[in-house]
């Protein structure tokens, strides 16, 4: 049914692969509506990597999988555009998605030692799209396997096959959870936060692994991270979040060049240096995120914002892009590198002065 | 409790270097006289008419000829456990009518896990108005008294029986085995709810949902492997505990008449004059049911769950 016609379009499609327009994702709960996501847009083409970026609580992972519409059906208020390959999904029902879901997207999860069925071996659960979704019988199914985990680049494939989960380390559950994402060829992939659960020197490995399979196969990829290091060499584009909107959006090199919000620069400078002294003080950004029941009226960074004004409390700043570059956007109403931004930066640098 | 820890609690707060104290894993004693007292009792019940040893338990003790009735004979070499009212061997019938106790209390469980589960997993995983359906049932299950109802259920499939010719085949035992497996039921359709809805949120069950896997598909391949061990504690469990109630029944006299429960109630008034026709039956019953607790403590600690103790 749908199924085939999502599969013939997407072939030759023409256009982002996915269109988001002001999707808004709202939890009911006993203290309030949580506006998780709120009121969040941006396309994404074919074969682009994208990366999320922002704190816990920013609403990067409910973002996710709402665009997937992996959210409890319960209590969830969910309206907005979601469009994929030109279709609109965001309002389908779990029953019409599963034809979508594991064929056409797939998501990689955070801790790949709860995400692996740990009574099931990773032959099956490599199987298991497979024979979902292609109807392969069980020996097609299980000679694709063993090529999917060679392409991810476990060693000794045919061993694991006959394995459980347990008996694997972090990062080859981690690259079974990949080959299982990428059975049916997806053609968009939600990585979500899919290296903090490991070791650093895996992570690069995993990292490298989803970028290659993304050149290989076309694909799109939506990275979901809290951190900045991990987005910068893989993706095309960052969108970093706060209180559940997007407040700043570029192209990754020219983030990291030009960036407008003090919230992004917040998280750069949060990231250690290795050229600091030892024992230098983390930088942090102060305060806590947003109370997503009651979000602050203004900007809902001004609160931990050093440069906030009065305007910053009381007025929203919308996403606007820059007058150079109108791939970059930003919220903000003086942005990094504006009079006012300069102004507070030398009066707060003066304090600092005043105190030591 | 089965081996119960007498290892000091105490924490080491001795200095990192000093080698942690090589924990000593205790024997399992108590798992081990369960699986021995049960394997035995099986293979005697089963096997015992092979065995020289053995009387039949309708073979009647004779001395010389004369009929060892009344109690005439107490434990010793000639009747290890004494002779009962009409010369029977106490030994004997306690070995024999385990077999009857055994299949009944296997067979509720049986039925009791299958319906029980079916109701827990269906409750926990769709919730919704299921749940509510399914915790109505449960509720009312067990707020009535268990040995009440499994009276009632006895005397109402005497009587339905005696209507309705088309049930011949529900004989006394199989009217036991199914008043025991409503008893079962409950408790079982509650654990199995409770480990349903910790597991549907389970990354791995997002995980499969995220590939497309249908309902039917994460209930059966994923969430059903991971009930096992929880299914398996609590039926270890319940068993002694329909163990002990199939005794209470054939006590009040509606169960079967070869049973450890009827032996007791029918030689429990000599009790003073011949203690062995009741106490050994009451023993058997009684290490019977420590065995299944005993096993159903040890798999309960060796997964990890704590709502066992229903």
């Amino acid at each position: 049914m749908s199924s085939n016609a999502t599969q013939a379009s997407l072939r030759d499609i023409k256009g982002p692969l996915l269109e988001l327009t002001d999707v808004r994702t709202h939890f009911s709960t006993p203290r309030g509506l949580v506006r998780a996501v709120d009121g969040v847009s941006f396309t994404l083409e074919r074969g682009k990597a994208l990366g999320i970026v922002g704190e816990s609580g920013s609403g990067k992972t409910i973002l996710s999988r709402s665009i997937m519409g992996l959210l409890p059906t319960r209590g969830t208020i969910r309206s907005g555009s979601v469009k994929f390959a030109g279709q609109e999904v965001g309002n389908r029902s779990r029953k019409e998605m599963r034809h979508i879901w594991g064929k056409e997207m797939a998501m990689i999860f955070q801790d790949p030692m709860t995400s692996l069925n740990p009574l099931m071996k990773v032959g099956a659960q490599i199987a298991e799209p497979l024979r979902i979704h292609l109807g392969m019988s069980k020996a097609d199914a299980k000679a694709t396997a063993l090529s999917l985990l060679q392409s991810v680049r476990i060693p000794e494939a045919d061993r694991r096959l006959d394995q459980y989960p347990h008996e694997l380390s972090g990062g080859m559950r981690q690259r079974v959870m990949i080959a299982i994402a990428m059975a049916c060829g997806p053609t968009a992939l939600f990585a979500d936060e899919p290296t903090t659960a490991l070791d650093v020197t895996v992570q690069a490995q995993i990292l490298d692994l989803l970028g290659e399979q993304r050149r290989d196969r076309n694909m799109s990829l939506v990275l979901v991270t809290h951190d900045l290091g991990v987005v910068a060499g893989h993706t095309d584009e960052i969108a970093v979040m706060y209180g559940g909107k997007l407040v700043e959006k570029a192209p990754t090199r020219r983030l990291f060049a030009a960036m407008k919000m003090p919230y992004t620069e917040g998280l750069l400078a949060s990231i250690p240096k290795l050229e600091d002294p030892s024992h230098s003080r983390l930088n942090v950004i102060a305060g806590r995120p947003p109370d997503l029941v009651n979000p602050p009226k203004g900007c809902r960074f001004a609160p931990r914002c050093p440069y906030a004004s009065e305007r910053c409390h009381d007025e929203e700043p919308p996403l606007i892009p820059t007058a150079d570059d109108p791939s970059h956007s930003y919220a903000c109403w003086y942005p990094v590198g504006s009079p006012e931004y300069l102004d507070a930066r030398s009066r707060l640098d003066a304090q600092k002065v005043g105190v030591s | 409790m089965s081996d119960v820890a007498v290892l000091p609690t105490a924490p080491a707060a001795s200095s990192d270097l000093a080698p942690a104290p090589r924990r000593r894993r205790l024997p399992k004693v108590g798992v081990l006289f369960a699986i021995v007292f049960l394997g035995t009792l099986v293979f005697l019940a089963w096997f015992g008419d092979y065995l020289p040893f053995m009387r039949g338990a309708d073979t009647k003790i004779r001395v010389a000829g004369k009929l060892q009735s009344r109690y005439k004979q107490g434990p010793g070499n000639l009747a290890w456990w004494g002779s009962d009212a009409n010369g029977f061997d106490v030994f004997s019938r306690c070995i024999f009518y385990a077999k009857n106790t055994l299949t009944i209390g296997v067979s509720a469980t049986a039925i009791g896990l299958f319906f029980g589960s079916l109701l827990g997993i269906l409750a926990g995983y769709y919730r919704g108005w299921v749940d509510r359906v399914v915790s109505i049932i449960v509720d009312s299950l067990l707020s009535i008294p268990a040995l009440v109802l499994a009276v009632m259920v006895v005397r109402r499939l005497d009587d339905i029986k005696v209507d309705i010719s088309a049930l011949d085949w529900l004989t006394r035992k199989w009217q036991i085995i199914f008043t025991l497996s409503i008893l079962a039921v409950a408790p079982l359709a509650r654990i199995v709810r409770a480990q349903t809805m910790a597991l549907r949120e389970r990354e791995f069950v997002t995980a499969a949902r995220s590939l497309g896997s249908t309902n039917t598909r994460i209930l059966v391949r994923e969430i059903l492997p991971n009930l096992v061990p929880a299914m398996v504690t609590v039926a270890a469990t319940g068993l002694g505990i329909l163990i002990a109630a199939e005794g209470a029944l054939a006590f009040l006299g509606l169960g079967l008449d070869q049973s450890w429960g009827f032996m007791i109630e029918a030689n429990r008034r000599r009790l003073d004059e011949a203690w062995w026709a009741t106490v050994f039956p009451c023993l058997m019953l009684f290490l019977t049911v420590l065995s299944f607790n005993l096993i159903g403590d040890r798999l309960a600690r060796r997964f990890d769950i704590r709502e066992a103790a229903v």
